[in-house]
């Protein structure tokens, strides 16, 4: 098994605190991917266009049950920095507690006691600390800020009685967030010095600096113009307060024997079976000459008529 | 001289959206678009590499319910009913503008699209998973599965069980369809959660993908940082990280290819720009103005003017932004193969339908990047992950770190204010799902087939599709609908199953309704 060193990233830091602020840059690498990702949410978004209302008219009229009748409390992982909690009490329980308690019940606080179990079995009483969230007697779920990533934790619901006893009514599952930043551990068959991972680490954000690819790419060397200036690749549509278009289409119709030949503009035009025919054009600025010329069956009488149109935009 | 490899991976994924007791379903245009933009442009693109003899490697996600939605003679029938309609539109089209300036061309353009796209679909039987499945035997397409329903997995990790039904169901699928074991998995949403590596191996799946900072923040330190694969601890599963340089390119505001102003604008469709009377049979029959694909404008520039789109110009870009993405990975791996001694895996994974789609040129752009790596240069080699695992067997063993490749990298896209609510009711009905497995082992008959319908109604409701849409916060109404339908539908069987009164008509209504993965076996969801 490789041995477990425990190095920083750039500079021997003091706390791990304070390196981390020093390494490479958690909040510009948080930036980055956040644009990024945003635009990945968008172009996602535009594979599910026009999910606009739609008629629903056997849809299922039933909801949802707010409740499932069983005690359960489970906790997820959101982010390094963020839990989420959701429980379910029975009404029987809170009885209980009521009936025991009395007075006291009424006067107890609904509190979230957070655990840090990291590294240990957590028993009850092990923690290696913790902390409460007083919620509301409506909450049946809530998000925590933990403020310190890759640490396992635990937590309860219960009350907290005026005397300061707490009495445990749910425990949830364990979970363990993810750290926020390289690890601090490495292994000795593949080692890699400090300056060379921070410089891979760059490079596997995309943050350029350290990359070449990424420089040259800055530097325009044979970037287009368009995509220096490029609009978004969101292509959100700029907001626009007041607009108007107008456009101008024109409808040509007419008739002729069944089984005549036409043309419009030198172009044949299938025929209804009455012998009826509508075309429709996009009218731009400028004169349009419209010559329809139709033939009859036996190709021995033609007529010709030609509308002349003009379109003028002030 | 040969100097690293890339490999390329489109994720092509769509929800389950079939609604046979509706004559005409909006959402599922999802899937008829992407037939037409995306899934056959990319066919269109591999088979004229093929017929010119360009040796060439994409890694792709199927994800079952696009296979199942691609084989499903329902929606195919409505395919060639939608792209016959745009065809007939696109003739139209050509005629009404015949006098408008610079748009001679473009109609007809689309009118030859819509006409490949039927002769496409058409010459492989309807059914463009078998496309895809010729370019895996051929060895160009290395084919890999997703999780049954794209469910998001880390969300899943109290329920265990459901994360193996949505890979096991998965694995089953893929073998049914492409005759042969898949060996790689893209995990929904790239999320991984460490532990779940155990149940890829479980389903003998050798490899998956994460986001960079899934292998970046691994531990111990990953020595190669994103550019060659490890292997995870405790299953031995390979795990291959995303280089976000060369997703940055295709995708970033200030780097990215597609918003180049000689390329085609998404935004101006001429389902919302035409005439109310003129343009209603090809939008939804309730006069709700859809997307039709005929789009005449280029991207332009910042403002709301657009001039025509122009055909030539958006491909020489699309030849110059494909020479550029390969100049910069050149650089990249000829730099990181000094840097680190050996060869690096650059690996940039894009959603499928980022291609065509969204970016009407992607598909182009593949094409000519796909080419000029075979013709122009010998330093970047495309790759897929059993091809560089068995030149490069031996790889260090970290543990990956919990991440997604979604807003923010972990999970506060599907759990969030407008989504949270959903997961009380999904894991209630996951730990349902497993009593019933367990109460009822190797069933047959009228309840082996409820058991069998509750699981499909559970997996369905677990799409993270829904979760993203209400993530999203708009047009939230079909993804609640969704999930409440399906999560319904899983509480009455279970009732119905756990008091032994099984409605047969109703359970055979629902059968015919959500009729995904014909072969399920409940007994996986354990």
């Amino acid at each position: 098994m490789a041995k477990i060193k425990r190095v920083s990233l750039k500079s021997k830091a003091k706390s791990k605190k304070a390196s981390r602020k020093k390494t490479i840059p958690a909040r510009k690498l948080e930036e980055k991917k956040d644009v990024l990702s945003r635009q990945e949410v968008a172009i996602e978004a535009g594979k599910f266009s026009h999910a606009k209302s739609m008629a629903m008219q056997d849809y299922s009229k039933e909801t949802l049950p707010s409740e499932y009748g069983r005690e359960t409390m489970v906790l997820a992982v959101r982010d390094p920095w963020w839990l989420y909690t959701y429980w379910e009490v029975k009404g029987s329980t809170w009885d209980k507690h009521k009936s025991e308690l009395k007075e006291e019940f009424y006067k107890a606080k609904r509190i979230l006691r957070v655990y840090d179990v990291s590294n240990i079995v957590f028993n009850g009483l092990n923690a290696n600390r913790f902390f409460d969230i007083q919620v509301r007697e409506d909450a049946s779920s809530w998000y925590i800020d933990i403020g310190s990533p890759g640490r396992s934790w635990c937590v309860d619901l219960g009350i907290l009685l005026s005397k300061g006893r707490f009495i445990t009514i749910l425990r949830s599952n364990i979970v363990e967030t993810p750290i926020d930043g390289p690890s601090w551990i490495t292994d000795e068959e593949w080692m890699i010095p400090d300056d060379m991972f921070a410089r891979l680490y760059g490079m596997g954000f995309g943050l350029g600096r350290s990359s070449p690819a990424g420089g040259v790419w800055r530097k325009g060397v044979i970037s287009s113009p368009g995509i220096a200036s490029m609009a978004s690749p969101t292509k959100k549509q700029l907001p626009r307060s007041f607009w108007l278009e107008v456009n101008c289409e024109l409808i040509v119709y007419g008739a002729t024997e069944p089984g005549a030949k036409v043309t419009v503009q030198e172009k044949p035009v299938s025929l209804r079976h009455d012998g009826t025919f509508t075309l429709r054009f996009a009218l731009p600025d400028g004169k349009q000459v419209i010559p329809v010329k139709a033939v009859s069956r036996d190709k021995l009488e033609k007529k010709t008529i030609t509308p002349v149109v003009n379109r003028e935009t002030k | 001289m040969h100097k690293g490899y890339l490999c390329l991976v489109l994720h092509g994924h769509l929800p389950f959206v079939r609604h046979p007791e509706y004559e005409d379903f909006l959402e599922e245009d999802w899937l008829y678009e992407a037939i037409t933009e995306t899934y056959v442009p990319l066919i269109a693109v591999f088979e004229r590499l093929v017929a010119d003899r360009v040796d060439f490697r994409i890694t792709m996600t199927l994800s079952p319910t696009l296979i199942s939605m691609l084989s499903d003679q329902l929606l195919q029938e409505r395919y060639l009913k939608h792209i016959n309609k745009l065809i007939e539109l696109a003739h139209k089209e050509k005629e009404r503008t015949r006098w408008q300036p610079g748009f001679q061309d473009l109609p007809s353009m689309y009118l030859n699209e819509f006409l490949s796209a039927r002769d496409t679909f058409l010459r492989y039987s309807c059914n463009l998973a078998l496309a895809f499945k010729k370019f895996q035997d051929l060895g160009k397409l290395e084919i890999i599965t997703c999780g049954a329903t794209h469910g998001y997995l880390p969300l899943m990790d109290t329920c265990k069980e459901s994360v193996r039904a949505q890979v096991k169901v998965a694995v089953s699928h893929y073998e049914s369809i492409f005759e042969r074991k898949p060996r790689g998995i893209w995990l929904p949403e790239c999320g991984y959660h460490p532990g779940h590596d155990t149940i890829l191996k479980e389903a003998r799946l050798s490899y998956f993908f994460t986001d960079s900072h899934g292998v970046l923040h691994g531990n111990p330190r990953p020595k190669y940082g994103v550019f060659a694969p490890v292997y995870c601890k405790g299953s031995g599963v390979a795990c291959l990280a995303r280089d976000l340089e060369s997703s940055k390119q295709v995708w970033s505001s200030i780097e990215g290819y597609p918003g180049d102003y000689s390329y085609r604008e998404f935004y101006r469709d001429i389902g919302f720009d035409l005439e109310y009377d003129y343009i209603k049979p090809y939008i939804h029959p309730d006069g709700i103005r859809i997307n039709t694909g005929i789009k005449y404008f280029r991207i332009t520039g910042t403002g709301n003017h657009k001039e025509p789109y122009i055909p030539r110009l958006a491909r020489d870009k699309a030849a110059e932004h494909a020479g550029n993405f390969i100049f910069n990975r050149q650089k990249q791996a000829g730099y990181l193969y000094d840097f680190l001694g050996k060869k690096p895996v650059i690996v940039s994974p894009y959603d499928a339908e980022l291609f065509g789609h969204w970016w009407y040129e992607g598909p182009l752009w593949l094409e000519f990047l796909i080419r000029k790596i075979h013709f122009d240069q010998d330093e970047l080699k495309l790759i897929t992950v059993p091809e560089y695992l068995s030149e490069n067997p031996r790889n260090q063993v970290i543990t990956p770190s919990m991440s997604s490749w979604g807003w923010k990298g972990y999970s506060e896209m599907w759990l969030q204010g407008p989504n949270d609510w959903i997961y009380r009711h999904l894991h209630n009905a996951s730990n349902k799902m497993t009593e019933l497995a367990k109460t009822y082992p190797r069933v047959n008959g009228l309840t082996g087939r409820a058991l069998n319908q509750a699981l499909r109604e559970l997996l369905l409701a677990q799409s993270s599709d829904w979760a993203f849409i209400l993530g999203t916060g708009t047009h939230t109404d079909y993804a609640i609908r969704r999930t409440k339908d399906h999560l319904l539908r899983f509480s009455r069987l279970y009732d119905e199953i756990k008091q032994g009164s099984i409605d047969e008509g109703r359970l055979s209504e629902i059968e015919y309704k959500d009729n995904i993965f014909p072969g399920i076996d409940y007994s996986v969801h354990q």
